[in-house]
């Protein structure tokens, strides 16, 4: 209370509100409404919450991408284990109301630290950790039908791009075959409206794993040699990243291949890119590259690599289980080469990273297995 | 003495002229002879209950107090009963009890107090408290024993009448009375002004009118009354045991009595009756045939005056008709017309075993008359603090032939004992105690505390537990009298056991009692309530059980443990069941109020939380909908407020009305 006071009487006067602002607070107010509406009627104040869980999703095998279904959860307010969720989604509801109207965007980090407060008369607190504020900010975009930044929220940057292309990000000009070791940073946003492409002459994208490996390529200037730009997300891919590959892929026609771990993390991070995650399904029809194709690493390059044994990993029982729960996937279940792929590593027993490649010489990467690679069309779909 | 050089009586068959014979039957016979009752019991005080000075002065107000309420109830007078206890110098104390009862007249005041087993409840099977008329006649005795002093008498039978007074000695070699004042004859003291004038010229102990209080708001005359002096050799303490438990729990199991207690420290307490109303007269009946055994039945036989066995066994015996009497002869193989005198031994046992093997219907039990569910909650209620208090009182059971009745009442959530102890009582108690660990002294002391919460309390106050009680510094004594205030002991509290039979406390041998022994056999764990393997449950909870029967069969006669008979431990069983259903019905719904409650505050606690954000989106007024939804949360959760304001309404509704609960709204 006593921290979100000061901010809402300072409230700057005429913060002049977009369309998409107006629609989102519309949204917003809507909930607020099913809480008025039933304290008049003297019942019981609920939210439906579309569900975010793998038995809420379809995979739509026209579209290709993972689709979200019309469960929900309700959420009572009178419910003991429900009613602090109830709570902590209203009033992540009233901070986002707050940030459109100063017109400010904050992180999700942010937000957590704007509204966790002592409730009053406890000793009890909002959120304890960010990871609690965290969900419900999900919760609340799928509830308002507005996207996260349509909330005035932008998650920790991750994820790097480097390539012959120029772009303009909030009225800048970047050109991102001039950023040196580090690369431009893609920001949480990427809408049309903050970034724009100016010009582009790659003609695929290289999306590998995480920043070691985008490191190696961009010391060796692959993206030169190749034309193309190299792309990494730090991991699995926040939206931003995942956002501009879909931009780039749609707006530019650029083919998208991923440069993963052998391991079924790899293999679901592929899965994301590709078809969508399960939990931001709603997500999927802007984010979803259907087109992508798995570049490898592939269980069949131990062999035909030749690699020692040193560098590989034993799976433990946790991967185990993983893979068979992604190959059961109804996007991977039809794919012949998918459940070879898998089955493979399974018989492997043994994970292999990318960086171990670094086996067969420091750039055997960069100056043979991509390129091989690319030259044979040996993709996995 | 016999001596070996006698060749007369020397033993010859052996033919060992050395043996050395010590005794003769001749000389052993002029050493044989009767035993007076009187100087059996002097030499056994401990069979009546004078084991050690502390209980022989419990017991002697107990048989004097037993005996006033038993003349008081058989004479329609709600009893007022005066206890005074003094100490006249050390290790010696004048015990004095005065009843407002019927009184006793001149002839039979010293064969009541000075002989023993004198009396009239032994012949009759009747309930009632004493049963073999030596209480009071062994309490005099032993005060006779222990000092030298009389037993002193005062009897009034009414206003108009002259008091008679008598001093008593008990000649033990006879078991007869010795009159010492008025020369063997006793005195009479004329009614009027001018015996009070005498009285207290003497220095005679008697309470001529009721104290003022509600019932008596005017000074008014005792019309009638016994009182009763001994001085005897005797410690006095407080506690478990003590005359001062004794009272309250006699005043738990007859609220319809009213006692006036002058203690030794000169400290008077009143426990004033909360009914009116006597308990129903008890009827007497006669013996049941299963109860009989055979010598009885043997000496019955001999002494009946001529009838046939069939009018005898339908006079002398309850519930036997002369069908039934029929049936028994015929299994005896004896005829219904035989002269009941000329039954041999041999065809009394067959007469015996036939009684047995015939099925003949259980006795009347309209002779015994419980407390009653209504009056065993208002004396409990009256004494033992609480919040919840059940009762139940079971149909009347048989056993050997004997009808008797179960009564069990609890109270539950009264605050222990210990956190109402003064400091100045607690010094006392120290003081007074010779026990020589403190967490003994904690466990005697106070009733509810067990090993555990005693070590509890000792830690709390820094006090080692193997200290000596007398020893305090003044600082442990204060540090122990916060740490008794401080520590909640309600959750290692053990169960408070009173026993009651015929209305009279039982204070000792509770482990070698059925009644402890039911309440620990019995699960309590499905009530609700802790409880270890062997032993008493735990909680702030008080259970006082209640036999009543014309003969309560007791370990030993000095009455302080009921015998197990298989019935009564069945009755004791349900009885116990039955309350305990109570109980947890009970405690089912405190902890229902207690998760709504929990409830309601969680709801209030984010609502808000939730009205501040709806105001922030909506830039609506935020108290309005606040209170629009703490009446929706307080609405959601009005099981917690319908007990919480009608607690006793919604209770009634679970528990039958006629179930005998009462429940006490705890002060908010």
């Amino acid at each position: 209370m006593a921290k979100k006071r000061p901010n809402t009487e300072q409230e700057q006067p005429e913060v002049k509100l977009s369309k998409q602002d107006q629609k989102t607070l519309d949204n917003l107010c809507r909930l607020a409404d099913t809480v008025i509406e039933a304290a008049e009627r003297v019942r019981d104040p609920f939210l439906d919450i579309p569900s975010r869980s793998l038995s809420n999703v379809k995979f739509n095998r026209t579209k290709k991408f993972i689709e979200m279904g019309k469960n929900t959860n309700r959420r009572h307010l009178f419910n003991l284990s429900q009613a602090k969720a109830y709570m902590q989604t209203l009033l992540i509801g009233s901070g986002c109301t707050q940030l459109i109207k100063q017109g400010k965007t904050t992180s999700i980090r942010g937000l957590y630290y704007l509204l966790k407060h002592t409730i009053e008369g406890t000793k009890e607190e909002t959120f304890n950790e960010q990871s609690e504020s965290d969900p419900i900010i999900e919760d609340l975009e799928v509830l308002s039908s507005s996207l996260r930044e349509e909330l005035h929220l932008y998650a920790d940057k991750k994820g790097e791009m480097v390539g012959p292309l120029t772009l303009i990000d909030n009225g800048d000009e970047i050109d991102c075959s001039r950023m040196g070791s580090g690369g431009y940073g893609i920001p949480s946003i990427v809408e049309p409206d903050r970034v724009q492409f100016k010009k582009c002459t790659a003609k695929f994208i290289l999306h590998v794993e995480k920043n070691t490996v985008w490191q190696r390529f961009n010391e060796d200037k692959f993206w030169k040699k190749q034309n193309c730009i190299l792309t990494h997300g730090g991991g699995q891919p926040p939206r931003g990243v995942r956002r501009m590959l879909h931009r780039l892929h749609n707006e530019l026609e650029l083919p998208v291949y991923c440069l993963l771990d052998n391991d079924p993390w790899g293999y679901y991070i592929y899965s994301v890119i590709k078809q969508g995650s399960i939990n931001l399904a709603f997500e999927s029809a802007r984010m979803a590259i259907p087109e992508a194709r798995y570049l490898g690493i592939r269980s069949i390059d131990f062999e035909r690599c030749e690699l020692s044994r040193n560098v590989t990993i034993r799976l433990n029982d946790n991967d185990r289980k993983r893979a068979v729960q992604i190959k059961k996937y109804p996007w991977f279940e039809g794919k012949k080469k998918w459940q070879q792929e898998i089955d493979k590593m399974l018989e492997n027993d043994f994970k292999l990273e990318v960086e171990a490649l670094v086996n067969r010489g420091i750039s055997f990467v960069t100056e043979t297995y991509v390129p091989d690679r690319l030259e044979d069309q040996d993709f996995l779909d | 003495m016999a001596t070996a050089t006698d060749p007369a009586t020397s033993s010859s068959s052996t033919g060992k002229r050395n043996a050395t014979r010590r005794a003769t039957a001749e000389t052993m016979a002029t050493k044989q002879r009767d035993i007076a009752v009187s100087e059996f019991f002097a030499k056994n005080k401990h069979l009546l209950g004078f084991d050690n000075p502390r209980k022989a002065l419990l017991t002697t107000v107990k048989e004097a107090v037993d005996n006033s309420l038993d003349a008081c109830e058989e004479a329609g007078i709600p009893p007022e009963i005066w206890v005074s206890i003094d100490a006249t110098q050390s290790g010696r104390f004048r015990v004095s009890v005065q009843d407002n009862g019927p009184g006793i007249v001149k002839k039979q005041i010293p064969l009541i107090f000075g002989k023993l087993l004198y009396g009239s409840k032994f012949h009759r099977l009747r309930m009632s408290r004493g049963q073999q008329g030596i209480g009071i006649s062994a309490a005099g005795m032993n005060g006779m024993l222990t000092t030298g002093k009389p037993v002193l008498i005062v009897s009034k039978l009414s206003p108009k009448k002259p008091l008679h007074y008598f001093e008593l000695q008990i000649d033990t070699k006879k078991n007869q009375p010795e009159i010492i004042n008025g020369k063997g004859e006793g005195i009479d003291i004329e009614p009027g002004e001018k015996g009070l004038q005498f009285i207290k010229g003497n220095k005679i102990a008697w309470e001529n009118e009721y104290p003022i209080s509600e019932q008596h708001p005017e000074p008014e005359e005792v019309a009638s009354g016994t009182r009763v002096t001994i001085e005897l050799a005797a410690v006095y303490k407080r506690g478990k045991g003590s005359v001062d438990e004794y009272l309250e729990q006699t005043a738990i199991a007859n609220p319809h009595v009213t006692v006036h207690y002058k203690d030794p420290e000169g400290l008077s307490r009143s426990y004033h009756r909360s009914t009116l109303e006597l308990p129903a007269e008890a009827k007497e009946i006669k013996p049941h045939p299963y109860g009989v055994e055979l010598g009885r039945l043997m000496t019955m036989l001999a002494e009946d005056k001529g009838a046939t066995l069939s009018g005898f066994l339908c006079d002398s015996f309850s519930c036997v008709s002369p069908s039934v009497a029929k049936t028994i002869c015929d299994t005896a193989k004896l005829s219904p017309r035989t002269k009941a005198i000329k039954v041999g031994q041999s065809e009394a046992d067959r007469l015996y075993h036939a009684i047995q093997e015939t099925r003949i219907r259980p006795p009347a039990t309209d002779c015994i008359v419980p407390i009653g569910e209504q009056l065993l909650l208002k004396g409990l209620k009256h004494v033992v603090p609480g919040t919840f208090y059940a009762a139940e009182t079971r149909p009347p059971g048989v056993y050997r032939g004997n009808p008797f009745i179960v009564e069990v009442a609890l109270a539950y959530g009264g605050a222990p004992q210990s956190q109402k102890v003064t400091r100045d009582a607690l010094d006392e108690l120290l003081t007074q105690s010779d026990i020589r660990s403190l967490r003994k002294f904690l466990i005697d002391a106070f009733q509810g505390i067990g090993g555990e919460s005693a070590d509890r309390i000792l830690k709390e106050a820094k006090i080692p537990p193997r200290c000596s009680p007398a020893k305090l510094t003044n600082d442990q004594r204060a540090a122990l009298h916060e740490a008794l205030h401080e520590v909640s002991i309600s959750e290692g509290q053990a169960m408070t056991v009173m026993r009651f039979a015929n209305r009279v406390p039982l204070q000792f041998q509770a482990g070698a009692c059925a009644i402890t022994q039911s309440i620990i056999n019995m699960n309590w764990r499905s009530y609700g309530l802790t409880q270890s393997r062997g032993s008493l449950p735990n909680g702030p909870i008080a259970v006082m059980v209640h036999i009543a029967s014309v003969w309560v069969p007791f370990t030993s006669e000095s009455k302080e443990a009921v015998a197990n008979y298989p019935e009564i431990e069945k009755e004791l069983r349900l009885g116990l069941q039955a309350v305990g259903r109570k109980l947890s019905m009970y405690l089912r719904c405190k902890q229902q109020v207690a998760e709504e409650e929990e409830r309601r505050s969680i709801f209030l606690r984010y609502l808000k939380e939730v009205a501040s954000s709806v105001s922030e989106i909506k830039g609506k007024d935020q108290q309005g909908l606040l209170e629009r939804l703490q009446k929706v949360a307080i609405k959601r959760t009005s099981t917690a407020d319908i007990k919480l304001d009608e607690r006793g309404k919604k209770v009634e509704q679970t528990l039958e009305a006629d179930d005998n609960v009462i429940i006490i709204a705890p002060p908010t």
